[in-house]
């Protein structure tokens, strides 16, 4: 836009300003065209649970169908094991999220704001940990949550979940961000170090906590690979591998299968809804830290 | 690293050292039981005999003869090359794609927020739902791509992820299409620390756009896409996943990727030795390929000093 050229001594300001409203109207469209493709799949994933299969067959494209079928969600909600799959996802989220704002922010509180020997060292050792792929500990781990009784649990995701660097790092960034004289204040005041930790610094810390949460519900929800390995029993399974086998059950029936599936995204759906900003927000500070 | 703010002498709590461990102590137990133990396990795992259900022979040091068996097993050699050429799309794929659309999104336009909604949504949507729904419109007999490209007068279109030859960047697509956002807000972000008066000097000196972009947009930007090139990469290797969702390695094993050949190994066939060497041996080449692409960044990365 700024490169357009200017024919003739008198600036015709009018017909730029229509050209250039002309042209940021061509750009939104084909990036709406663009958003629209992305979605795409999903929209026909939402169209085709509200169809029978054989209309789902004789007519993919028409996306709202003349009278909504609702029978494959009657059959969801009668499904003897898709609700206690929706719990025991909620379930294992809630407590992960949980142990994380409790044991990261404790564990970033001293890397961030109390010095004691071998603070940079223990850090950069768990930095370095990073670049060890999942794939590269998961057998040694399959054998050892047999070993200790946890596998085939709901401990056996949220467990090992509860301790992760990424976040560590996450929330050192931030907490050294909170000005330092207000720890020297409190603690003038007569307050010990874990009350400093629990009455000022986390109070302060709940943007980064929610965005924490916001991301850990998010990965923790959509993870495929440790419910598959970790857990055998059907009825103790994630959301995820629960879709996978319904995906089976239903077979040939891929109205009923389109069905689970937005039944499964529908929860991370609306959560995103409501958050997008500080989604949007941690995503974009990761690329720049790093 | 000395804080400022600490360093006014007697505002130090003197028990500051034995608090900061007691503090980090319970992460680092978790940690070191469920992250670093595992590692060291897994490593002696490959070194030992653990390749059936009931650990026979379990704790018999065999050396390499587990990284031998890799070596000499056909299938998953050619298991490590599709996953190299997996993660050459995929990177490149993912990178291009995500700096298009960046660069796209950072032009003046309307219903910027709906927009942006809209592309997010991919990438927090659950791998299994993804799958149903590209599986079925992808199907090769009467899923609908193919019935509208025969409605175009094909007679015989592709079989996409039933294909020999399309499985695999089927499954690259699908990764692509469900992880670019990521890179895209991440170089939105980065396009818009860009500083103005950059753009116009480029201007008033009679650059083009194109110019604009390659000698002072690009270059102000490449620190983050190195980012994302590296955790990509990484990204690229953790498959598992799409791969087991998507095609389960077929048809055949013409999407056979090594994360999907070492899971069936450990876990269907219970061979964990030979699984674990296989887990080495990734390992070992992913470290290779970082330590090539930190090696290679002054030759295009820019930092500002």
């Amino acid at each position: 836009m700024e490169g357009t050229e200017q024919v003739g001594l008198l600036p015709n300001v009018g017909d730029h300003r229509h050209l250039r409203v002309l042209r940021k109207a061509l750009v939104s469209f084909l990036l709406l065209a663009f958003a629209l493709t992305m979605v795409f799949p999903l929209l026909f994933m939402v169209s085709s649970s509200f169809k029978s299969n054989a209309e789902v067959f004789e007519k993919p494209f028409e996306f709202f169908p003349e009278k909504p079928y609702l029978e494959n969600y009657n059959k969801i909600f009668h499904n003897e094991y898709y609700f206690r799959w929706y719990v025991n996802s909620v379930i294992v989220v809630v407590i992960t999220v949980l142990a994380r704002t409790f044991l990261v922010t404790l564990a970033a509180y001293a890397f961030s704001r109390l010095r004691f020997r071998g603070r940079e060292g223990i850090f950069l050792g768990l930095l370095a940990t990073m670049m060890i792929p999942y794939d590269t500990t998961i057998v040694a781990r399959f054998l050892m949550y047999k070993y200790i009784g946890i596998i085939d649990t709901l401990w056996a995701i949220f467990l090992p979940a509860t301790f992760d660097v990424y976040f560590i790092f996450m929330m050192r960034q931030f907490l050294r961000g909170i000005p330092f004289e207000l720890s020297e204040a409190a603690y003038i005041d007569g307050c010990n170090h874990f009350r400093i930790y629990y009455r000022i610094i986390l109070p302060l810390a709940v943007p980064a906590l929610l965005t924490m949460a916001l991301f850990t519900f998010i990965w923790v929800w959509n993870d495929f690979v440790n419910p598959y390995v970790f857990i055998s029993s059907i009825d103790k399974q994630l959301v995820t591998v629960g879709l996978q086998y319904f995906q089976g059950r239903a077979g040939a029936n891929y109205a009923l299968q389109m069905a689970g599936g937005t039944f499964g995204v529908l929860f991370p759906l609306i959560i995103f809804i409501f958050s997008q900003k500080s989604f949007v927000q941690g995503i974009a500070t990761s690329g720049l830290k790093g | 690293m000395k804080r400022k703010a600490h360093s006014g002498k007697g505002m130090i709590p003197k028990n500051e050292g034995r608090v900061g461990l007691l503090f980090v102590l319970p992460f680092l137990l978790g940690f070191l039981l469920f992250n670093i133990f595992p590692l060291v396990y897994q490593i002696v795992l490959s070194l030992t005999n653990f390749n059936t259900l009931d650990g026979r022979n379990a704790s018999t040091f065999v050396g390499l003869k587990n990284f031998i068996s890799v070596f000499r097993d056909p299938i998953a050699l050619a298991s490590y090359l599709r996953t190299f050429v997996y993660v050459l799309v995929f990177v490149c794929g993912i990178n291009v794609a995500g700096l298009l659309v960046a660069l796209a999104l950072h032009r003046e336009f309307y219903g910027k927020r709906i927009v942006t909604t809209l592309i997010l949504i991919p990438y927090v949507s659950n791998i299994v739902a993804v799958a149903i729904v590209w599986l079925f419109l992808f199907n090769p007999f009467d899923g609908p791509v193919n019935k509208l490209i025969k409605l175009m007068g094909v007679q015989s279109p592709p079989y996409w992820f039933g294909g020999v030859n399309g499985s695999l960047p089927m499954i690259a697509l699908v990764a692509v299409w469900h992880n670019i956002a990521f890179q895209t807000i991440v170089i939105l972000a980065a396009l818009q620390e860009v500083p103005k008066e950059l753009h116009e000097a480029c201007t008033i000196d009679g650059g083009s756009a194109l110019q604009r972009f390659v000698n002072v947009t690009f270059p102000l930007i490449t620190p983050a896409l190195f980012f994302l090139v590296v955790t990509s990469t990484f990204e690229a290797f953790a498959n598992y996943s799409y791969c087991r969702v998507l095609t389960n390695g077929g048809p055949g094993n013409s999407s056979r990727l090594i994360s999907l050949n070492i899971y069936q190994q450990a876990f269907t066939y219970n061979r964990y030795s030979f699984a674990a060497a296989q887990t080495i041996l990734l390992f070992i080449v992913i470290l290779l390929l970082t330590r090539l692409q930190w090696k290679g960044q002054n030759k295009w990365v820019y930092y500002q000093m």
